[in-house]
């Protein structure tokens, strides 16, 4: 369980937001959206202990990322897997590179097994043998299904998406639907945060939740799907 | 997956080509220092070759008996500063003065050989000092069968003053170059921080604490380091062996090669690569706090 309490950022000489409330259960899909600059890349900043809030604090688990033990929220961020929107920094590299970083980070994979789940991650997200690919020269959408195939390559407890579904683009909206389905039913958890939700997934979530400039939707579980899979 | 991520040799996992083109300009640069520090262990700068022309002499009283005179030479050569003792009898003297002074043969004539026999005396040359010359000295004077000490007078203290500046001054000009080292290493262990400053930036955001991964940079560097100036060094020794072997006249100023092989050389050598070690990670630690530094 991720939540965050009273939450409040300060930025640019204003109040951005303040008092607002969370809850992410585990093993679900969590949907954010929100207009642009409203701070959805500073909420997720927040709930994966990169960013102090003003005012407020984040809770996983019964703890306090931000008051308390270090450790704690230092291996809480080795659980989390990132997608930023944002993926000019990184344009020098190739996908290899990304994958190879992550590896890094995930510690204690092997070659073999490195490579293995390369491919068939690759392939999943539609971009297979593009390991010596550069960044640079990839697509929007490209880019971003290879950063959330490396970023899957170390088995995050907790995905966080910045952008995702936008940058993706419509054509792999179902491919995304499906593997955040699976990944939820695996007992992982994934917070979305976009402009806007689409259409369909929102009518299969439901009533959304307003949360300050946001809106929170819950997307259905494997098992609510099964009654009612947008489609 | 969850296990502890090894951050050992990170910047080798993470870029290859560039720690391997920095490695070969670094293992070139510790061979050329490696050569100039063993040169200098070896002459002490320029102690050698002032040890080699300097030599003293106790002239012995006349009449001495040459079985006498030799064991007096054993004994001198038994002294910690002397690096030999050699006793020259009335005749080997007499015939060094015809080489200096070819056409005074008449003098032996009148009242047959004139020149007593002497003992030469040569310094090692790490105590080469004014304190152990001294101490030579007073012993032989203390010795009635020796007549006279011809130990440089006054322009021995000059002369080292002049040597141990001249000694100053190489090792100074060495210590430049082990300045141009480090700063060489630092800005090429800058330029490598900024350039793995996303990679950085990623492992941190995934949990990895900036302090361990630059103190396990640090350690890998000093490693790295002690390896490649180990492997310099050796090669720099083995370019001033051959050196020493195709020209001898060097042998007057930096020794014989054996000495490369001495314990004392060997023990210089690894202080050399551990001090290598030691600036490659201060190196690391500094470039990567300029890098981060520069990035805010």
């Amino acid at each position: 369980m991720i939540e965050g309490f009273r939450l409040g950022v300060f930025s640019r000489g204003a109040t951005l937001w303040d008092g607002l409330d969370f809850a992410f259960g585990d093993a679900a899909v969590g949907f954010v959206a929100g207009p642009p600059s409203s701070g959805k890349t500073l909420l997720l900043s927040l709930l994966r202990g990169e960013r102090r809030p003003d005012a407020g604090d984040v809770v996983v688990s019964g703890e306090s990322l931000y008051r308390g033990n270090p450790s704690l929220a230092r291996a809480w961020r080795a659980s989390c897997g990132y997608v930023p929107e944002q993926r000019v920094a990184d344009a020098g590299l190739t996908v290899g590179d990304l994958f190879r970083r992550s590896a890094l980070a995930g510690g204690g994979v092997r070659e073999s097994e490195r490579k293995d789940r390369t491919d068939r991650l690759l392939e999943m997200v539609g971009l297979p043998g593009s390991l010596t690919w550069r960044i640079a020269e990839l697509s929007i959408s490209e880019r971003a299904r290879a950063f959330l195939a490396a970023e899957l390559l170390r088995g995050p407890k907790v995905l966080f998406c910045d952008g995702l579904v936008a940058g993706a683009g419509v054509p792999f909206r179902e491919m995304l639907w499906g593997l955040f389905r699976a990944l939820a039913r695996e007992g992982n958890t994934v917070i979305l945060a976009e402009r806007r939700i689409p259409e369909r997934w929102a009518l299969a979530a439901g009533f959304p939740e307003s949360v300050g400039p946001f809106r929170v939707y819950r997307l259905p579980g494997p098992a609510a799907e099964a009654k009612g899979e947008p489609g | 997956m969850s296990e502890r991520p090894s951050l050992w040799w990170i910047d080798w996992r993470l870029s290859r080509r560039s720690v391997v083109r920095e490695a070969i300009g670094r293992f070139l640069f510790l061979c050329l220092l490696g050569f100039v520090f063993l040169s200098l262990v070896l002459s002490g700068g320029v102690s050698r070759l002032l040890a080699d022309r300097y030599a003293m002499t106790a002239v012995l009283r006349a009449e001495v008996p040459s079985a006498e005179a030799e064991g007096l030479a054993r004994k001198v050569a038994a002294l910690p500063p002397v690096r030999s003792a050699a006793y020259r009898d009335p005749e080997a003297a007499w015939k060094e003065f015809l080489r200096a002074y070819p056409g005074l043969d008449p003098l032996r004539g009148v009242g047959g050989n004139p020149l007593p026999g002497y003992i030469e005396i040569r310094f090692r040359p790490d105590r080469l000092t004014g304190a152990d010359v001294d101490l030579v000295t007073s012993a032989l004077r203390s010795v009635s069968l020796v007549d006279q000490v011809l130990a440089g007078g006054e322009g021995l203290p000059r002369l080292l003053r002049a040597g141990r500046l001249a000694s100053r001054v190489c090792w100074g000009i060495f210590g430049a170059f082990l300045a141009g080292f480090f700063l060489f290493g630092r800005l090429q262990e800058r330029a490598r921080a900024v350039v793995l400053a996303g990679d950085f930036t990623f492992l941190a955001e995934r949990g990895v604490p900036a302090g361990r991964l630059a103190v396990l940079r640090a350690a890998g560097a000093a490693v790295s380091g002690f390896l490649l100036a180990a492997a310099g060094t050796a090669a720099g020794g083995g370019a001033l062996f051959l050196s020493l072997r195709t020209f001898p006249f060097l042998k007057v100023v930096i020794g014989p090669p054996s000495d490369l092989l001495l314990p004392r050389t060997v023990a210089a050598a690894v202080l050399f690569s551990l001090g290598a070690a030691l600036l490659s990670s201060s190196a690391s630690l500094l470039g990567w706090r300029a890098a981060r530094s520069g990035r805010k």
